[in-house]
């Protein structure tokens, strides 16, 4: 933020302007405690400024002169924005008459602190200047929100309270509970109302895009878009799909030692061994990580709850577990107890209660509106379930989840394929969560040959099913173009390497030389694939820094922005102007 | 003169209150409609689901399961031919009344047949003898006498299969994706009763044929109903208990394919798995029944029958898998079924004004049928 420089005022002559100055506290008035905001020196250091502030301040002795009581200093602080898209006009207050004694005092030059508490004014993330700092359109419970200087601050960032658990007071707690209390703030109300979730149809107006995720042009979202939100708000469900893309190889690599019919190349187990630890640490990280989401800003996992393509990956880390089970190396367990099978089906049991539940019945979460390919997510749990409870010896349990995937599987199948007008969600073009239709029936064959002991009719029919899916759309391979990487794309490898592992199993049962050439052919893409998206995951994450960026799909407002024409207008217009400056900064 | 005026006057008047008397019997021909079969369907149900936990089978290694054999054997036949009895002249009661409404008030009934919701209920009456003959206590299911009966009962479901699946297929107005509601599930049901009750007599072919024609329908109408598509209307809330018949379909399919197997395989138990699941899945929305709780009404009787086909495909499950867990389900859902019909008995006796009061709902507000009705 700029800052406008005042004059170097020496030690000596700050006491009296300072009596003078905090004789009145004005409320509402732009402030910091320690000082009038037109006086204190500037530094050549702005990022040292607050530490020599309150060095100055420090050296500061108390007030004690009643006379200029009357005389009220008052500052014009202009703060400019970071980015070129906002303009924020603070309260301009008229300045007061300069007292003779002391030094004329510069015109209101305001140096606008790093950390102003008082006053409540709203950051707009639209080109519009407004006098009265209001945010545009938003509902009544709009969140308090700070002005906060562009430097570090070292008061918290108010913004985010309203997605915080309990509207950041359990920070406040744990701060507390640190030893570092956080000032309450005066003159506001300290009940911060948290805002409700938006409805499903907001989703469907706000966002666009195969996952829903990219915000229209003429919405605007509740949370600063300029800025980078903190860690945890930025760490979406998704990144369970990692877990997933992880441990699905771990399972291939250990069918491809571990069975007679690809046994002629001759893979060690201990790739198996490398790639299921490195899944259990990656799931073990990433579980905790969302765990601190949970405990933190339970608001946002909320919205991202009520999100119609992010629910389906709350099936993700079940499934990611029941993989690691499935795929554990025979060196660190021979077979693992019943009870985790029964722990690990129960929360993806509760949620297909809920969100089946829906579709029968709920309002306005009908599947003829929402059904998109992300929901084989939710189906392919109840098939890895039956698959590993099989595995594993039971005999009820995985029929049980066997026949609620089959019937609902074929409930979502029929309706994405015939992508109904009413069907919002679809995406338009080929993207690579069309994979996941190559998911259910990889392992629905698998889990049907657990069930019944070996591959019969059944079995094939699926796997055929499945072959079919795989081959229409890698002959549209180059269809798949001009998406933005996201985390969500490590669940889209999954169905490849599952595919893979059923083509291994098939040919155990049918072992020519087509069905190993199919088998090793398909182990080899969809290793390759996974490689392929493990660097640029890297490189996103060290290079480009982009690999978790603001959330924006669960920050969407709960009404509709009034001006939301005029919003999408003047977006228009500020990037245009902004590639217009580019431009001619690069002329110059 | 005035004798004669007088005359004329009584007449009148006597004329009008015998009038009145027919009208008001008339009038409740008219809020009579199909939908009181759900009663003879319920209790034809519990029939069966007596006969079925009373015969001897055998002996699962449960705790459990000894006392329960002992009571249910305990239980003296006559208890059973009551509670035949009983179903037997209720349905024969709801027949005779809804042949009256057929002879009086027959624009009545083409608007029920017309209506979606009505037009399934058509199935119901025929269920319920089919239910009643396969627990007859006193015909065996080889006697020509069964038979013919089988065929009398069945050959009225085959004919509305043709007309109702066929309006499905080919008609020009009320297409499934409109008209499809959860009681179109009874059409299924029917056509399963049907084979169950010819795959025990032994006519495989049959059984097969029925069978096939149920179970295809109902994989089209499971897909349309779960897909709830725009533009369907959605059931009046007072109508909410048929939900429950989302779960009997699937127990009767699997009762249906044991019958036809003559074990309960692999299929059955997927079936009879789907049908627990959606159970759960309905019983864990209460919000979705309460609006329909309010008042006490006919539509309540649609809860019984659907616990009662689960009870009978649960005990299906535990003779096979003999396990504690099985025949401790199969228990609670026989005794919440029992419960809920003798519950629905109380009501009925308490509040049997509350089944009459509401008027004709298959013809519209303000038409002139209604005016014109009898």
């Amino acid at each position: 933020m700029e800052q406008v420089s005042a004059k170097q005022i020496p030690c000596e002559e700050l006491p009296s302007l300072l009596q003078s100055a905090a004789a009145k506290e004005v409320a509402g008035f732009d402030s910091v405690e320690c000082g009038n905001g037109g006086v204190i020196s500037q530094t050549t250091q702005p990022a040292a400024a607050p530490k020599e502030t309150e060095a100055v301040c420090s050296h500061l002795p108390a007030y004690n002169e009643p006379q200029d009581e009357s005389k009220h200093s008052y500052s014009l602080s202009i703060s400019l924005p970071t980015s070129p898209s906002g303009f924020h006009v603070l309260q301009a207050k008229q300045i007061g008459s300069p007292r003779t004694e002391s030094t004329q005092l510069p015109p209101p030059a305001a140096v606008q602190l790093e950390q102003p508490k008082q006053g409540k004014f709203h950051s707009q993330p639209i080109p519009a200047v407004s006098i009265d700092g209001k945010v545009a359109t938003m509902n009544g419970k709009v969140p308090d929100r700070r002005v906060s200087g562009g430097g570090e601050s070292q008061q918290r960032d108010k913004r985010f309270d309203s997605f915080k658990t309990w509207s950041g007071r359990l920070e406040r707690q744990l701060s507390n509970l640190r030893g570092k209390p956080q000032d309450l703030e005066s003159g506001e109300s300290s009940i911060i109302e948290a805002e409700d979730v938006p409805a499903v149809d907001r989703y469907f107006d706000a966002l666009e895009g195969p996952e829903l995720d990219t915000l229209r042009v003429s919405e605007v979202s509740v949370l600063p878009e300029d800025k980078k939100w903190p860690f945890l708000l930025r760490f979406p469900i998704s990144s369970f799909g990692m877990c997933l893309g992880v441990s699905s190889q771990a399972i291939l690599w250990k069918t491809l030692a571990t069975s007679p019919s690809t046994s002629f190349l001759h893979v060690s187990i201990t790739v198996n061994l490398v790639l299921w630890c490195v899944s259990l640490a990656l799931m073990s990280t990433v579980a905790f990580v969302y765990l601190l989401k949970i405990i933190f800003y339970f608001e946002a996992v909320k919205r991202e709850y009520y999100h119609p393509v992010r629910v389906n990956f709350f099936f993700a880390p079940w499934i990611a577990c029941l993989f690691l089970v499935q795929g554990v190396p025979p060196t660190v367990a021979e077979k693992p107890h019943n009870a985790l099978w029964y722990a690990l089906m129960a929360p993806i049991f509760c949620l297909e209660l809920k969100i089946y539940g829906q579709w029968m019945s709920g309002g306005q979460r009908r599947l003829s509106k929402v059904a998109n390919p992300s929901n084989h997510l939710s189906i392919v749990g109840n098939f890895v379930g039956a698959l590993v409870g099989a595995s594993m010896g039971l005999k009820e349990g995985p029929i049980f989840f066997f026949a609620i995937g089959l019937a609902h599987y074929t409930v979502l199948f029929v309706t994405l394929y015939q992508r109904l007008p009413t069907n919002e969600t679809l995406p338009k073009e080929l993207h690579p969560v069309f994979f996941l239709f190559v998911a259910a029936p990889s392992v629905a064959c698998m889990a049907w040959a657990a069930i019944k002991g070996d591959f019969d009719y059944g079995s094939r029919i699926a796997y055929f099913i499945a072959l079919f899916l795989y081959v229409s759309l890698a002959v549209r391979i180059n269809f798949f173009r001009g998406f933005r990487f996201s985390l969500a794309w490590w669940a889209y490898t999954f169905p490849m390497t599952g595919f893979s592992i059923a083509t291994i199993k098939y040919s155990m049962e049918v072992t020519n030389a087509l069905t190993q050439t199919l088998s090793v052919g398909f182990s080899v893409i969809s290793t390759f694939t996974v490689s392929a998206l493990f660097i640029t995951t890297i490189i996103h994450a060290f290079v480009l820094h982009d690999l978790f960026p603001n959330d924006i799909p669960i920050a969407i407002t709960q009404k509709r922005p009034k001006f939301s024409k005029f919003i999408a207008h003047l977006r228009s217009l500020s990037s245009d102007m902004e590639a217009a400056i580019s431009k001619d900064s690069l002329e110059i | 003169m005035d004798q004669i005026r007088l005359q004329i006057l009584t007449t009148a008047t006597v004329a009008t209150a015998s009038e009145n008397v027919l009208l008001s019997k008339f009038s409740m021909l008219t809020r009579f409609h199909a939908g009181f079969f759900r009663i003879s369907l319920s209790l034809c149900g519990q029939v069966l689901l007596w006969k079925t936990l009373s015969e001897p089978r055998a002996a699962a290694a449960a705790v459990v399961d000894e006392p329960a054999n002992a009571l249910l054997r305990r239980l003296p036949p006559a208890a059973s031919v009551l509670v035949w009895s009983l179903a037997f002249v209720t349905l024969v009661v709801l027949c005779l009344l809804y042949a009256a409404r057929c002879l009086f008030c027959f624009r009545s009934v083409r608007a029920e047949i017309r209506h979606r919701v009505g037009m399934n209920y058509l199935f119901a009456p025929w269920i319920s003898w089919l239910l009643l003959l396969q627990s007859a206590p006193f015909l065996q299911p080889d006697t020509s006498c069964y038979r013919l009966l089988f065929m009398l009962f069945s050959l009225p479901i085959l004919a509305l299969d043709v007309k109702i699946y066929g309006h499905w297929f080919t008609g020009r107005k009320q297409f499934l994706a409109i008209a499809a509601n959860p009681t179109s599930q009874i059409t299924v049901i029917g056509n399963l009763v049907g084979a169950r009750a010819a795959a025990q007599m032994g006519w495989r072919e049959s059984a097969l044929c029925m069978f096939a024609i149920g179970i295809s329908h109902y994989l089209v109408l499971f897909v349309t109903l779960y897909q709830r598509l725009q533009g369907s209307d959605s059931l009046p809330a007072t109508l909410r208990p048929v939900f429950f018949l989302f779960f009997a379909a699937p127990s009767m399919a699997s009762l249906a394919w044991g019958s036809i197997c003559s074990s309960f395989d692999v299929s059955c138990k997927m079936l009879f798995f789907l049908s627990l699941f959606l159970f759960a899945s309905l019983i864990s929305r209460p919000a979705l029944f309460r609006k329909s709780m309010r008042r006490f009404s006919v539509a309540w009787w649609a809860y019984s029958f659907p616990l009662t086909v689960l009870a009978l495909a649960a005990a299906e499950y535990a003779q096979e898998v003999k396990e504690e867990s099985a025949d401790l389900l199969m228990l609670v859902l026989a005794a919440l079924s029992v419960l809920v019909t003798l519950a629905l008995m109380v009501f009925t006796a308490i509040r049997t004004g509350d089944l009459l009061t509401h008027d004709d709902p298959f013809i519209p507000e303000k038409s002139p049928a209604r005016a014109a009705a009898c």
